[in-house]
């Protein structure tokens, strides 16, 4: 147990975290706009992987991979949300969170029959493929391309939301839909933009992810409850509570399975009990 | 209000009893083993009914309480060594048991939360069972033995008995939940569901019912549990896993949330249709997955909603052909007939 060892762990760390800061992000926004849970999150992050496989496969580049699965997949979302998830705007919240559970088992069906069963490769880019040597410890260069990602898609998004009209108009409908409604703000086609840019970060996401986890169907499944524990602990609709929420899941998780291996996988859902038993609004919750 | 001798609602439970008990007596095995596993699926999904079709908490997580039972059971009897006349109490308990917690631990959560409660907390379960060695992990447990009922002159390997003895069980569990949600406590459930602001006006406390509605709920589900380890003599940690619980969740709202016997019926036609498209295709979850979709587009209100909107329609036109034969004197029956509120999956609270 070294201190290089500890470091690898931290950074690792937050590599994960910053993973799970970009796809909670779109789900925590649409979340608190229209208290909206979109279980299919997870699938359009595994949809992102799939595709960017395909679109490496096809161009050779990872860039390509990197820049176009996202925006098929928010074609692919803003179809879905037009045809379907628009149509149950009346039905209720609860419609809405069922539909999507239909689209979580459709589409893993959909992936399998495309690509297969297989977990298929996902080779990181030549530019990122060695390690670097850093402080003394030698980690993977893509790792730290992963961590380097999420932060900028952190700043990129604060300058967003903080800084100029459309996140003022977000922030505004998650506070209070009701009266920005009134103030002229159009808070459906608010939520449509917002679902369809949440889908194409969790592709995003799903393609930074392929060559670290590997590319199958069921990674959507598994990827969606982390997520939806950074939701909560983070608290609904905010950028802090989104970063506060993927880092906190993020170390708890990898330093509760190398200081308590026998208990790993359960700390973040004892963390998970503990914020809804203690503060069920979450961390930072936009609508205090 | 819950009526449970409604006629329709009877008429439906018997169907499917007497459909269930000809099937064990003259299917073949393999058919026998799909309605053992379609008379577990009714079970549990009747107990999610209590809690998602009445207090409307919409669990994602049911398959722990149904996960618990069929563990508690065969590590009882497997590993511990314990007769399953002792394991079997047992284990229905340990289901209780985890629905009083899990009802404590959710109490103050409503609507969006208590989903993700429940899922979190279902999910739990798995990593746990996943992650432990001496529950097999990932293999799951084998063994689980059926009871010896031989003094009772029924010999349970007999997958013609079992079969009996399992829809017997479920028509069983439908008389005790159905008695349960008539009586004040079901109404007061059912109250809860439809506006709980108004329920504390009252002044009754919604959590206490909400809590016992949860225990009670792990407690059948877990029977579920159990009936689901003896019937395939083998736990899976799929059981935990969130999608499990899903697919709980589309049986019941497929067969009608809220109506009880909806469930019911829910549950033996998707295991229908599963091992039907299973024939030909392997991809069975597109088709759930339509078929939850589809469902939820057209108003959650399932197959027994159906069967419903057929009988007031039914009542209309038999009403209207009254009138015309009696003059216009009965026109104010036309409006008569069960316009009572269904708590249905569409009305979403304001709250």
């Amino acid at each position: 147990m070294t201190t290089a060892y500890w470091l690898t762990q931290l950074l690792n760390a937050l590599q994960y975290s910053m993973l799970l800061f970009v796809l909670s992000v779109g789900l925590t926004v649409v979340f608190g706009l229209m208290n909206f849970v979109n279980l299919a999150h997870g699938t359009f992050y595994a949809l992102g992987a799939f595709v960017g496989w395909s679109l490496l496969r096809i161009t050779g580049s990872f860039w390509a991979a990197l820049v176009g699965a996202p925006l098929v997949v928010a074609a692919i979302a803003a179809l879905l949300y037009l045809v379907m998830i628009a149509r149950m705007q009346r039905a209720g919240h609860l419609a809405q969170v069922l539909a999507t559970l239909g689209l979580v088992f459709v589409g893993v069906e959909v992936m399998r029959m495309i690509w297969g069963d297989f977990a298929l490769e996902f080779s990181a880019p030549p530019a990122l493929a060695g390690s670097v040597s850093l402080f003394g410890l030698v980690y993977p260069a893509y790792r730290l391309f992963v961590i380097a990602l999420g932060l900028v898609a952190l700043v990129l998004l604060w300058l967003l939301l903080e800084r100029t009209a459309l996140g003022a108009m977000i922030r505004a409908a998650v506070d209070n839909a009701a009266m920005a409604s009134a103030l002229g703000v159009r808070v459906d086609r608010l939520f449509f933009a917002m679902f369809c840019f949440g889908c194409a970060l969790a592709a995003l996401a799903g393609v930074v992810a392929a060559p670290i986890f590997s590319v199958y169907p069921g990674m959507g499944i598994e990827i969606l409850i982390p997520t939806l524990i950074v939701v909560v602990v983070g608290g609904l609709g905010s950028l802090r509570g989104a970063v506060a929420g993927s880092l906190l899941v993020g170390f708890v998780d990898t330093f509760g399975q190398v200081l308590l291996p026998q208990l790993s996988g359960i700390v973040v859902y004892a963390l998970l009990a503990l914020t809804l038993l203690l503060r069920p609004q979450g961390l930072f919750p936009a609508r205090a | 209000m819950f009526r449970l001798f409604d006629p329709l609602r009877t008429t439906v439970a018997l169907a499917l009893l007497i459909a269930g008990l000809w099937w064990a007596r003259t299917g073949d095995y393999f058919g026998r083993e799909i309605l053992a596993e379609m008379a577990v699926f009714a079970i549990a999904a009747m107990s999610l009914d209590l809690l998602a079709g009445f207090p409307r908490l919409v669990s994602m997580g049911h398959g722990l309480f149904v996960g618990i039972g069929a563990y508690a059971y065969t590590v009882a009897t497997v590993l511990a060594g314990w007769p399953p006349a002792v394991a079997f109490p047992l284990a229905v308990a340990a289901g209780a048991g985890a629905g009083l917690l899990v009802g404590l631990a959710t109490v103050r959560a409503r609507d969006i939360f208590y989903i993700m409660a429940t899922l979190a907390f279902g999910q739990m379960g798995y990593v746990w069972v996943v992650r432990s060695g001496e529950l097999g992990g990932d293999d799951g447990l084998a063994g689980a033995p059926r009871p010896d009922l031989s003094a009772l002159g029924l010999d349970l390997s007999d997958s013609a008995t079992f079969a009996t003895l399992l829809v017997s069980v479920a028509a069983l569990v439908y008389l005790l939940l159905g008695r349960l949600l008539a009586s004040g406590f079901g109404r007061t459930l059912l109250a809860i569901g439809q506006n709980e602001r108004r329920v504390r006006a009252l002044g009754i406390a919604p959590g206490p019912y909400k809590v016992a509605a949860t225990t009670l709920s792990g407690a059948v589900a877990g029977l579920a549990g159990v009936l689901a380890a003896m019937h395939s003599m083998y736990v899976s940690p799929e059981l935990f896993h969130w999608t499990w619980s899903g697919e709980a969740l589309i049986m019941t709202i497929l067969g009608g949330i809220g109506s009880l016997v909806g469930p019911a019926l829910g549950a033996a036609a998707v295991v229908w249709l599963k091992y039907a498209v299973s024939a030909w295709t392997e991809h069975w979850g597109l088709f759930l997955g339509l078929f939850l979709i589809l469902a939820v587009w057209t108003g959650g209100q399932g197959l027994y909603g159906y069967l419903e909107r057929l009988r007031r329609w039914s009542a209309t036109v038999r009403d209207a052909r009254g009138r015309e034969h009696a003059g216009g004197d009965r026109a104010h029956q036309a409006v008569r007939g069960p316009h009572r509120h269904r708590p249905g999956v569409a009305p979403g609270d304001a709250g």
